[in-house]
């Protein structure tokens, strides 16, 4: 057993990526599904999008990346197909460069779904350079951050943008954040000089970072990482099934999230106990 | 369902990729490199023609073309001709390669560092300092009152929470207090916070695994066919793709091995 404890502890670091590879892969395929419940950040986040009247208007600022599609993009879909089914006229907009290919073929394919005409139940306004001079630009005066959508068409000529001058004039702002500029920017910049009720789906790494922004009302909700999202899923569609024949890729992802936390705990706890009864036989 | 040639090519690629970039997992070799060179080199350019058609063209470049061609034609060039200040601005920034000038470059630094001072100020008073500081007090008895001592359906919110957060908070700060010598008294309380403190890193690190097991799981379902629809996957055959990548990047692989390839951080132990 000791030598099995001294060897364990010289151990080559692939055989733990190639034990990591298949609890990754093994739920993957064979889902087990585990259940997980929904946490009051993200339930206070569905219940505000949940009390919007029809023909209200939402700004979504879609601020990822590729590398952060798998944690937030099932949210960012749960939550247009919510805002979608509630019947409520969504703006669009990023600030993150190459955000566009991303969430424009998304919004477009949910919309699609429900019947929604472009401009006068949604619009994409395009990308914004800047970061947070642009975000500073949006609580003061929408139509000249962005003078026309991403299709170069005018806002004062878009429907679903009349009335619309800043921020405010939105009944909630739901940033799909992965970094900078993102949640905190919007909450250092705008959220508490123009009382704006903002939530935010975010990474897992920004999680942590936001949570006091919640505690302190500066968010009224906030999903953090997969689990967030899965959450987010769960509260949309309860019965599982998807509009338009999609998958629920968070949910799905919730064994391999157990799985995976539980393999790591297990190295760690097994690691530790090893050096400890190695380094005191020493 | 018929795909586009490039969504069925970049399909491969997306695929191929992952497979080069997970091969460092079992070593540092040159096919990890290629990908690596690819990503950094592909982010870059797409960082470039952004930063010039969203910024460059729109804000300076449009306005100050403009503005050329009204003073060419005798018209009044209006507001956009102060757009020549930035473009001016931008072309002093270069004098830092020349030695003797480059003390002028100082000035379009300093406008940056004092738009972002102005900037960040203000956002990080009000977002991070003052409504944080209001939120480190609570209102026990309003959480008596709403939550009691503990309430396990609000994540643990109440009473005891409260009292964690001001003792633990003043802990945390007296532990980075320097100006008295951390004898027996202090140094419980500085124990305390730095307990506190592990409490936190231990939260971050554990969200921050969690993020990259995300990231795991994204590639693992691109690589396996999971995030496509059953039409997609019958055209873009991902499971085929994946074990075709793993294939030739095993061959080739084995062909550095032979020839004698060594990672390049055993290279550069070597040398």
């Amino acid at each position: 057993m000791f030598d099995f404890l001294v060897r364990f502890q010289a151990m080559d670091r692939r055989w733990i990526f190639l034990g990591m590879a298949i609890a990754i892969v093994l739920p993957l395929l064979f889902p087990f599904k585990m259940p997980f419940r929904v946490d009051e950040r993200v339930q206070a986040l569905f219940d505000e999008v949940d009390r919007l009247p029809a023909g209200s208007r939402v700004l979504v600022s879609a601020d990822f990346d590729p590398g952060s599609r798998p944690e937030i993009e099932p949210f960012y879909r749960a939550n247009l197909h919510h805002l979608f089914r509630k019947d409520v006229k969504i703006v669009v907009l990023t600030l993150w460069e190459s955000a566009p290919p991303l969430v424009q073929p998304i919004l477009e394919e949910i919309a699609g779904i429900y019947g929604k005409t472009y401009g006068e139940d949604y619009v994409f306004l395009g990308y914004k350079a800047g970061r947070e001079v642009a975000i500073k630009s949006i609580g003061a005066d929408i139509p000249k951050t962005f003078p026309t959508d991403s299709r170069g068409t005018p806002v004062e000529r878009i429907p679903v943008m009349r009335g619309i001058q800043k921020a405010a004039d939105f009944a909630l702002i739901v940033n799909v954040s992965s970094g900078n500029p993102g949640t905190k920017e919007y909450v250092m910049q705008i959220q508490g000089q123009y009382n704006l009720k903002l939530a935010s789906s975010t990474t897992a790494v920004s999680g942590p970072d936001y949570i006091p922004f919640y505690k302190a009302g500066q968010l009224f909700g906030l999903a953090a990482g997969m689990p967030g999202s899965a959450q987010y899923e769960k509260l949309t569609f309860p019965d599982g099934k998807v509009p338009g024949g999609g998958k629920l890729m968070a949910t799905a992802s919730m064994d391999v999230l157990n799985l995976g936390h539980l393999y790591i705990m297990a190295l760690i706890l097994f690691g530790n106990l090893a050096y400890f009864i190695t380094r005191r036989r020493d | 369902m018929e795909l586009s040639t490039a969504t069925l090519l970049g399909a491969w690629v997306s695929i191929f990729l992952t497979i080069c970039i997970l091969s460092f997992l079992y070593e540092d070799n040159p096919v990890y490199k290629l990908a690596e060179h690819l990503f950094l080199g592909v982010s870059i350019a797409v960082s470039v023609v952004e930063a010039y058609y969203g910024t460059f063209k729109p804000n300076m470049l449009d306005p100050v073309g403009r503005a050329a061609t009204a003073v060419a034609s005798g018209s009044d060039p209006g507001w956009d001709a102060v757009s020549v200040i930035p473009l001016l601005l931008c072309g002093v920034l270069f004098l830092k390669l020349v030695p003797k000038l480059s003390w002028v470059a100082r000035i379009p630094i300093a406008f940056l560092v004092a738009m972002f001072a102005g900037l960040k100020l203000t956002g990080e008073a009000n977002a991070n300092l003052m409504t944080q500081v209001a939120e480190s007090m609570p209102n026990l008895g309003q959480l008596w009152i709403d939550h009691g001592l503990w309430d396990w359906s609000a994540d643990g919110a109440g009473v005891i929470s409260g009292l964690v957060l001001v003792l633990g908070l003043c802990a945390c700060l007296l532990h980075f207090y320097f100006s008295a010598p951390h004898n027996r008294p202090l140094r419980v309380v500085s124990r305390f916070g730095v307990l506190m403190l592990m409490f936190g890193f231990g939260a971050s690190f554990g969200y921050t695994v969690m993020g990259r097991i995300s990231l795991a799981i994204g590639r693992a379902q691109e690589l396996l066919g999971l995030d496509r629809s059953l039409e997609q996957n019958a055209v873009v055959h991902p499971r085929i793709a994946t074990l075709a990548s793993i294939v030739l990047l095993v061959g080739v692989l084995a062909v550095w091995k032979l020839r004698g390839g060594k990672p390049e951080s055993d290279e550069a132990t070597e040398s």
